[in-house]
């Protein structure tokens, strides 16, 4: 068992540098790279000063930024060598935990990321919290009272959840309870008189009142799945002929299904887990758009639009290795939950 | 005679279906006496089975029901028990082992727990040690080598016959009166079967407990059993005692059943009877008699009228109107 985890841990450095180098590859063919936005810049600027009075027609491009600039840019970012050669000094300073600087902001990549992946870990969190907490005994009642009213009514509640996407879900909440209602606030991780609160129970509080309307739009999205993976898989185990042992054994039919049920019920949720970390962390860029949360989410997307390719590798690199590590994490959950599952 | 412990009266099971209900079991009549083996016998859908779910009220919910009849064990109405007494009986003073060792145990926890687990139920005095030196005494009286290594094991790591010997312990740690078998061998191959059927019968001998034993097999009822009740169609169409069935069967269905058993004594060229037809779907039973379109002796008034079981003065009980012209 631990040899197989070591080497599923070693072959994450092969795929951690597959990933990195699509990606990379990417960048360098993707139209309107940083060079391209600052020659455009300048253009703008040029124009609007001394634009006027200018000639139309003249090589405006050539006028605004020549040769030599642009070579010291190339220098600068790296586009003066090969592909292969500005990927192997990028992935030597990232070895260095060096994710090089932000060339929209100029901080460190590092930084930026570090600012805002507990924003995004937070809501991440709290949603898998929540998302277990309804799913699971939810998923229960649903398989007990199979075909019930209440199987019926809730599972209209879940499918309608499940239909309607979640940044959907999101404006909704946000037009109805934040917009008319006033009851929430229209977003932000926290409100402006954060700093100057007193105490940090009154932080805290003031933390989720701003992340209830994004929590609701998360939570929407991802329980149904689970609470029909529960339910079914519960509905199953029911039918097993260890439960029907378990209750020839003398056990009273609920303590059947809490002792022995649930136990084997809980092993495809327990594969799902590891796999959802990297969801969970990363954020959804949508949701945190709409909400106006300044998380690792909307910080990717911005700088894939931006053309921030330090930012957008550095997001990958957190991405890439919390997915890694969340798919073995969830071979150690089923490890530990099925005792028949042995890895060699 | 031994005193009647189990009492099977009038008992007719339901199922609930997408087809509409379906009556599995139909004017069932029997007893058990304490120390014997009684063996029902039948095909692949005739009620044996839902026979033994339906006097431990393990039918699976909610498409199974007892529609009417009562299971007397020592005076008591199984049926009509509250679910609290019920919890007492079963694996305490009526244990069941089931058709699949495979599927039975819970794949994600020890031997050890599934059988202490039954302990802790019905002996609620008994400390965690005892009930562990229990459970391995038991695991060894079963036959199973290295009862203390095979405790810490999970399911999987034992084969079809440990998993039907752990069944079988499961099922005998708390003494019961009365052990209802549903076809434990049928899963195993003819070596592991001859086993677990010696096995049984050794610790009939030691407990003095009642068997109920459900299979298909003729082989295995002639080896162990004292009495047998033959089913067809969710009815009892013959009970005797096992040596007047074999040598005087009643019943065309019953005779059929004997004389489809391949022999070693009869010529390899003779043609292997069979019994033409199929059994009837609990849909399609049609009135009268069930046997009425596979059997040779065929009259009008089997399509009408449904016999009734008769009994003679030794116990023998048929369900045929033709049964004593046959005989001659």
């Amino acid at each position: 068992m631990t040899q197989y985890f070591i080497r599923r841990l070693l072959l994450i450095v092969p795929t951690f540098i597959g990933i990195t180098i699509l990606v990379f590859v990417i960048t360098r063919f993707v139209p309107g790279g940083p060079i391209e936005r600052m020659i455009a810049e300048a253009q703008q600027a040029s124009m609007q000063t001394g634009g006027m009075s200018q000639s139309v027609g003249s090589s405006i491009g050539a006028a605004t930024l020549d040769e030599d600039q642009i070579r010291q840019l190339e220098e600068y970012y790296g586009f003066d060598k090969p592909v292969l050669v500005s990927y192997w000094d990028w992935l030597v300073k990232v070895v260095h935990l060096d994710l090089g600087e932000s060339t929209r902001y100029s901080d460190p990549v590092w930084d930026t990321i570090k600012d805002r992946l507990p924003v995004s870990a937070f809501y991440g969190i709290m949603t898998m919290f929540i998302t277990y907490f309804i799913s699971i005994p939810l998923g229960y009642m649903k398989a007990v009272r199979h075909n019930s009213h209440f199987d019926h009514a809730s599972s209209i509640v879940v499918f309608v959840g499940y239909a309607i996407p979640s940044y959907v879900v999101g404006i909704i909440l946000l037009v109805v309870f934040a917009s008319n209602l006033e009851w929430f606030p229209m977003g932000g991780f926290y409100g402006d008189e954060f700093e100057d609160m007193d105490s940090k129970l009154e932080q805290v509080a003031d933390i989720f009142y701003h992340a209830a309307l994004p929590l609701l739009a998360y939570v929407a999205g991802s329980f149904a799945v689970m609470t029909f993976m529960m339910k079914n898989s519960l509905m199953d185990n029911l039918a097993a002929d260890y439960v029907r042992t378990a209750i020839a054994k003398g056990m009273p039919f609920k303590q059947a299904i809490t002792r022995h049920a649930m136990r084997n019920s809980l092993i495809p949720i327990a594969t799902h887990f590891g796999n959802n970390i990297s969801v969970i962390i990363g954020g959804s860029f949508l949701i945190e758009k709409i909400f106006n949360i300044n998380g690792l989410g909307l910080l990717g997307y911005e700088s894939i639009v931006e053309r921030d390719y330090p930012i957008v590798l550095g997001v990958l690199v957190i991405s890439a290795i919390l997915q890694l590590f969340g798919n073995i994490l969830s071979d150690i959950c089923v490890a530990a939950v099925d005792p028949r599952v042995q890895f060699r | 005679m031994s005193e009647v412990i189990l009492e099977v009266k009038d008992l007719a099971t339901e199922f609930d279906t997408e087809q509409g209900v379906a009556r599995a079991l139909d004017d069932i009549s029997f007893e058990v006496k304490a120390g014997e083996t009684l063996g029902i016998v039948g095909e692949s859908g005739c009620g044996k089975s839902v026979t033994a779910l339906s006097i431990l009220r393990l039918l699976p919910k909610p498409a199974g029901n007892i529609v009417s009849g009562e299971v007397i064990f020592k005076g008591q109405d199984l049926i009509r028990l509250p679910a609290d007494d019920m919890h007492n009986i079963r694996g305490n003073r009526i244990a069941m082992i089931f058709q699949e060792p495979m599927t039975a145990l819970n794949p994600v926890y020890r031997i050890s727990r599934q059988l202490n687990e039954t302990l802790a139920l019905h002996n609620p005095e008994m400390n965690k040690a005892e009930i562990n030196e229990a459970s391995i005494n038991m695991l060894k009286r079963v036959g199973i080598p290295a009862p203390e290594r095979r405790m810490k094991e999970y399911p999987h790591q034992l084969s079809g016959g440990m998993r039907q010997r752990v069944m079988i312990a499961i099922a005998l740690l708390c003494k019961p009166e009365i052990l209802i078998a549903d076809e434990p061998t049928t899963a195993l191959d003819v070596t592991i079967q001859a086993q677990i059927l010696q096995l049984l019968k050794d610790l009939q001998k030691e407990t003095g407990m009642a068997i109920i034993f459900i299979t298909h097999d003729l082989g295995v009822i002639a080896e162990l059993c004292d009495r047998v009740v033959v089913m067809y169609g969710g009815r009892i169409i013959e009970q005797a005692d096992i040596l007047t069935l074999f040598d005087k069967p009643r019943h065309p269905y019953t005779r059929g059943l004997l004389n489809a058993i391949p022999r070693l004594d009869k010529s390899s060229k003779e043609v292997l009877s069979t019994i033409p037809g199929m059994v009837p779907s609990l849909f399609d039973f049609l009135p009268g008699c069930r046997f009425q379109n596979r059997c040779d002796y065929v009259q009008e008034q089997c399509t009408q009228d449904i016999p009734v079981l008769e009994s003679d003065s030794d116990g023998h009980q048929v369900r045929c109107f033709r049964f004593r012209e046959l005989l001659s």
